[in-house]
């Protein structure tokens, strides 16, 4: 097997070396402040979020008033509309015939009365 | 993820499965709006994502920027990871993309700039060891990226997989370069080492 060591004959110096350049700084109150840091600038996303949510509520709600009374007017322009279309549709049919305007008992009666007086 | 549900969140952890049952349900605490589970996946993981990010970046206020980078892009993200995959292996590759991007960041400014410093490497204030001095001049030598992968192997003891997976390259790339890596370092070191 291959010596994976980066100095097979003083290995640890070396290593150690390395590890001492390398070496993440020591006590709980640099981990402390740096995780501070990172959760602050967490926080800061968090609040670009809202931020960026704020600066488009007004605009999208204006929209959604335009657009609501866009929807009102076109709704009450297509009733206004059918409206129409039926009046012109009533006023455009045939004309109903005399002899059916008048009730049948009613030319009876007529026809009686006239046949009363004649036939005297 | 907006507001903070009420959510159970795990105290403690006794083996490596409750450990990895653990971080699960804080991960999915998480997706569903917790910022303290966010902020204890932080805890947990933050070291060694500094390990990640230091193993690219040349200085210890680049890793920093990039750790809190990767955290940010992590926590953007965290909808779409799927809590049955291992949160480490995500959460890392984030962090060396944060790295690379800064490093790519880094070299366009300083091609438009001429450099006024030299960045230095960050030391603990006991460092004054000969040979890690030339160690550390011996690693501007080497390429980015083979430095990154014998620092990520050597000091932090990732696999050559995990490295490949983290840095975008193959494995058997992430060996090779391993391999190039240490054997430039043990030429570079040769002459050091007999003065010492």
């Amino acid at each position: 097997m291959t010596d994976m060591r980066l100095f097979p004959n003083d290995d640890d110096e070396v290593v150690r070396g390395l590890r001492s350049l390398y070496a993440a700084p020591a006590g709980d109150a640099y981990w402390n402040e740096l995780e501070a840091r990172i959760m602050a600038r967490v926080a800061d996303v968090e609040l670009d979020w809202w931020t960026e949510l704020d600066r488009w509520i007004r605009p999208a709600l204006a929209a959604a008033a335009v657009l609501l009374v866009a929807a009102g007017v076109a709704m009450f322009r297509a009733h206004e509309t059918e409206a129409d279309i039926a009046a012109d549709t009533m006023l455009s049919s045939p004309a109903v015939p005399v002899s059916t305007a008048i009730r049948p008992a009613l030319q009876d009666d007529r026809e009686a009365r006239i046949r009363f007086l004649f036939g005297r | 993820m907006t507001a903070a549900t009420t959510i159970e969140l795990p105290i403690g952890m006794s083996s490596a499965a409750d450990a990895r049952a653990d971080e699960r349900a804080l991960v999915v605490a998480a997706q569903r709006g917790s910022s303290e589970a966010f902020a204890r996946l932080v805890r947990l993981h933050q070291r060694r994502a500094y390990a990640v990010c230091r193993a690219i970046v040349s200085t210890h206020e680049d890793a920093e920027d990039a750790v809190q980078e990767g955290f940010l892009h992590a926590y953007k993200a965290l909808d779409r990871f799927l809590p049955d995959q291992p949160f480490g292996a995500w959460l890392y590759r984030i962090m060396a993309n944060a790295s690379l991007d800064l490093v790519r960041r880094r070299k366009v400014r300083d091609a438009d700039e001429l450099p006024e410093t030299v960045p230095i490497p960050f030391r603990d204030p006991g460092e004054s060891d000969e040979l890690r001095r030339r160690l550390s001049e011996a690693l501007t030598r080497l390429t980015d990226r083979q430095r990154s992968v014998i620092v990520l192997h050597d000091v932090e003891g990732f696999t050559h997989g995990e490295i490949g997976g983290m840095l975008g390259i193959p494995e058997g790339t992430a060996r090779s370069d391993l391999h190039h890596a240490r054997a430039a370092l043990r030429r570079i070191l040769k002459d050091v080492r007999s003065d010492l």
